[in-house]
């Protein structure tokens, strides 16, 4: 870990000291145990700031929209998917980035530790080979890491970068195969079950828009929530206007979104959001052939067709 | 002397047909003096591609029972590629919104001609059974 | 001042008489994070927790809350108000760091002009502090007036003695809620020891932030660039807002489906980049840096101004779960001690 960390000081410290870029966005050290956060580096001095671990939750691809500076990027396999994704839709040049790509294999879900500790008070956190030491008021716990990624490091098939300018660390060994196996086993539930599980997810709803707003490809200026002439939904924690929310956010997000997990990571409620994003990844992989964040050349699923598209929806009378 | 009146709960049902194909059918359909269910209401769209995902939601919302799309048969659309947009998005909008457990039978999509006045009236037949069988909208239904 | 002695194991029969004539909110574990609900029996409510994950003032200031609602016919409009549970409440269990939340929405909402919806409910609102004996990561309630067994506001205040709580007698209404209970009075040493406690939770929270006199520093800096710089990893999530006990803007709305519709308040949030874009057009926070000077400015220069307290309890939500690590402490320190902002 110290290699990786020191490669990312020297390429971002050689990356300002050179003028390539204005800013590295990397991470940090975070102030209190299992939080590493964005950073924003300007000078070489200031390089010794950037950090890596297993801390390294946020999506940084979602600071380079808008922003006119030329920008050095620290960013692991699902950040640079939502790169792809963002040059693709124009909302950043690239050769506006400089990406500095590193391969990642899972960040350790906070959330869950916590509740395995029973919300004992956490002091400190030493990340080891393989394992992470809890040191609280009075008790130590050794657990293992790969126990305790976050559900979307779980199912990542893609941890390598897939864009990248210069590769700060060894690529890691990829999972084969897109599968989803947890949305087919939904699907296989019947209608009520279903409709049942997602009525209670959305009752935890507060509408903050923590979600939207942690996901790098939601960057519209005004969001359809926002707008009031028509007014789409109704922003009350109403039942309906909250279900149509997320349905209509994941919607937007059709074959567009990458599975970072930075929605789930952000919502403070726990609200199991991922499931409808990954149902339409899936129906947009096989439908479509098509999967967010991987190609540059390929079009985006709703901005084209073919004309053997499957008509298997269609009623006929 | 005058039938006394039973209330029996018949399903709303909004049609969204495009302009040039879908909706010159249902003139067709009428003219012809072909009947069908009067359960639809009609709304006449430039294109099926021009129908945003909201327009379907909107209506289950406010209690709508069942949403047709209809819309130009594939290399057929007066604005070339409108219908082609359209099916892609339907495609994944049908299975997302049964996926989330809304009944299968509330939002349909079909391709009816300007010459199919005889289909149109039968696809009307079938959308209106379909729902009829679902009874009233509950799922998403916004109650004030 | 009166104190009284409950047993734990005695805690969930009392809350089952008191669920007969009080709506109880009581903390829930649900989803593995506490959250205040209404309880249907005692077993359900825990006392064994840090805080939860939301603040409490949703009892008294809804995300939600139906305003009115009308409805339109031949003859015109009639209009109705919501309906209300007869009930009074109580809310148990509430830390010292939320309780102070309240008194700051008590200051908004009981002023002139009062708001009748919150005033229905605080008047019939019966408050159970419970003191802390460990705080959590985030916890910096001393640093801002406040303390882990600070009761004042409370009607009632718990304190962890072992197997029994020590009940402080605050308010009049406190005395009133436990005339019907037959609890024994605390005897001189419990009271002392719940006092040591109490020394014990406050001396373990390390200040680690100097507020006083920050209104002046905040003010001089109000243009300084720093602003930018220290919130420039800001989403804009709005998640700090909404979970913290005093915040409290919102906004109006109206719905409505054919004939029928109702006005409602929601939550809103100052850290939305449109919160204060104007109809024409132009919005003067339209940056991070300004939002968030906001935030800071109305807790710590304001809302101090205004009502006469700080509008930060100290209770650490917004640290713990800021989805990007922006500490409302360090910020505090890096604009008050004019050193190098990072």
């Amino acid at each position: 870990m110290d290699a990786l960390i020191n490669r990312i000081r020297g390429i971002a410290r050689d990356l300002l000291r050179e003028g390539k870029v204005d800013v590295v966005i990397g991470f940090e050290e975070g102030t209190i145990p299992f939080h590493s956060r964005p950073c924003f580096v300007r000078s070489p001095d200031e390089a010794d700031r950037l950090i890596w671990n297993s801390f390294c939750e946020n999506n940084l691809a979602t600071y380079v929209v808008k922003r006119n500076e030329r920008m050095g990027i620290v960013a692991k396999g699902c950040d640079t998917r939502a790169l792809l994704e963002l040059i693709k839709e124009r909302q950043v040049i690239r050769d506006q980035i400089y990406i500095i790509g590193v391969p990642c294999e899972g960040m350790i879900d906070r959330v869950r530790v916590e509740a395995e500790l029973r919300n004992r008070s956490i002091q400190t956190v030493e990340v080891r080979e393989g394992t992470f030491l809890i040191m609280g008021k009075d008790f130590e716990k050794e657990l293992e890491i790969k126990e305790f990624l976050y559900p979307s490091c779980q199912v990542c098939t893609r941890k390598n970068p897939v864009i990248y300018d210069e590769l700060a660390g060894e690529e890691v060994e990829e999972s084969v195969g897109e599968t989803y196996p947890d949305i087919e086993s939904f699907e296989g539930f019947s209608d009520e079950k279903r409709w049942q599980y997602f009525s209670e997810e959305m009752s935890r709803c507060i509408r903050c828009y923590a979600c939207r707003n942690a996901c790098p490809l939601c960057y519209c200026t005004e969001c359809f929530v926002d707008a009031s002439n028509p007014q789409w939904i109704g922003k009350s924690i109403d039942e309906s206007d909250t279900a149509l929310f997320h349905i209509m956010r994941a919607f937007h997000l059709a074959g567009r979104c990458v599975d970072c997990g930075a929605c789930e990571r952000a919502c403070p409620l726990g609200i199991d959001i991922r499931k409808l994003n990954r149902k339409l990844s899936k129906d947009v992989l096989a439908l479509f052939n098509y999967k967010a964040g991987i190609s540059l050349d390929e079009v985006a699923p709703l901005a084209t067709y073919r004309p053997d598209d499957s008509e298997a929806f269609i009623l006929e009378p | 002397m005058a039938e006394p009146k039973i209330e029996k709960w018949e399903p709303k049902i909004v049609a969204f047909l495009c302009n040039w194909c879908s909706y010159a059918g249902a003139d067709l359909a009428g003219i012809s003096r072909i009947q069908y269910p009067n359960n639809v209401r009609i709304i006449r769209v430039a294109c099926s591609g021009q129908v945003n995902p909201w327009f379907i939601l909107a209506n289950i919302q406010q209690g709508i029972d069942g949403v047709l799309i209809s819309g130009c048969h594939p290399g057929e659309c007066h604005y070339l590629t409108g219908n082609y947009r359209a099916r892609r998005k339907f495609a994944l909008l049908k299975n997302f919104l049964q996926f989330v457990g809304l009944e299968e039978g509330r939002v349909h999509f079909t391709w009816v001609s300007a010459s199919e006045g005889v289909r149109f009236a039968k696809v009307i037949e079938k959308v209106t059974d379909i729902v009829r069988s679902l009874g009233p909208a509950k799922k998403l239904v916004k109650r004030i | 001042m009166k104190a009284k002695i409950i047993r734990k194991k005695d805690i969930s029969g009392f809350l089952d008489r008191l669920i007969q004539a009080y709506r109880v909110y009581a903390p829930v574990m649900q989803n593995g994070y506490f959250l205040f609900k209404t309880i249907k029996s005692g077993s359900e409510a825990s006392l064994n927790y840090h805080n939860t994950k939301m603040s409490p003032k949703d009892i008294l200031f809804p995300q939600s809350e139906v305003l009115f609602r009308y409805q339109l016919d031949k003859r015109g409009v009639e209009i109705d108000a919501p309906a209300q549970d007869e009930r009074d409440l109580v809310i148990f269990g509430i830390r010292p760091c939320d309780v102070r939340g309240i008194q700051a929405l008590d200051k908004v909402f009981s002023k002139n002009p009062k708001d009748p919806y919150f005033e229905e409910r605080r008047n019939r609102t019966v408050i159970v502090g419970l003191g802390c004996k460990e705080n959590h990561n985030g916890c910096f309630c001393t640093a801002v007036g406040g303390g882990p067994c600070a009761d004042d506001g409370s009607d009632l205040f718990l304190i962890d003695i072992g197997d029994e709580y020590l009940i402080r007698v605050i308010s009049d209404k406190g005395e009133v809620f436990l005339k019907g209970e037959d609890l024994p009075d605390a005897e001189t040493q419990k009271i002392a020891f719940a006092a040591v406690v109490a020394e014990k939770a406050q001396d373990a929270l390390r200040p680690c932030v100097e507020v006083q006199g920050s209104e002046d520093i905040l003010t001089q800096r109000f243009n300084d660039p720093v602003w930018d710089v220290i919130s420039e990893k800001c989403i804009g999530c709005g998640v700090c807002t909404y979970l913290c006990p005093t915040c409290h803007c919102f906004d109006i709305c109206d719905e409505a489906v054919n004939k029928e519709g109702k006005g409602i308040r929601i939550w809103d949030s100052c850290q939305y980049p449109l919160f204060t874009r104007q109809a024409s057009g132009p919005n003067p926070r339209d940056t991070v840096g300004k939002r968030m000077r906001q935030r800071i400015m109305h807790k710590f220069v304001y809302f101090p101004d205004e009502q006469g307290m700080l509008g930060c309890t100290g209770c650490g939500r917004c640290v713990i779960e800021c989805p990007v690590n922006l500490d409302i402490r360090e910020v505090l320190n890096i604009l008050l001690r004019t050193g190098a902002a990072r």
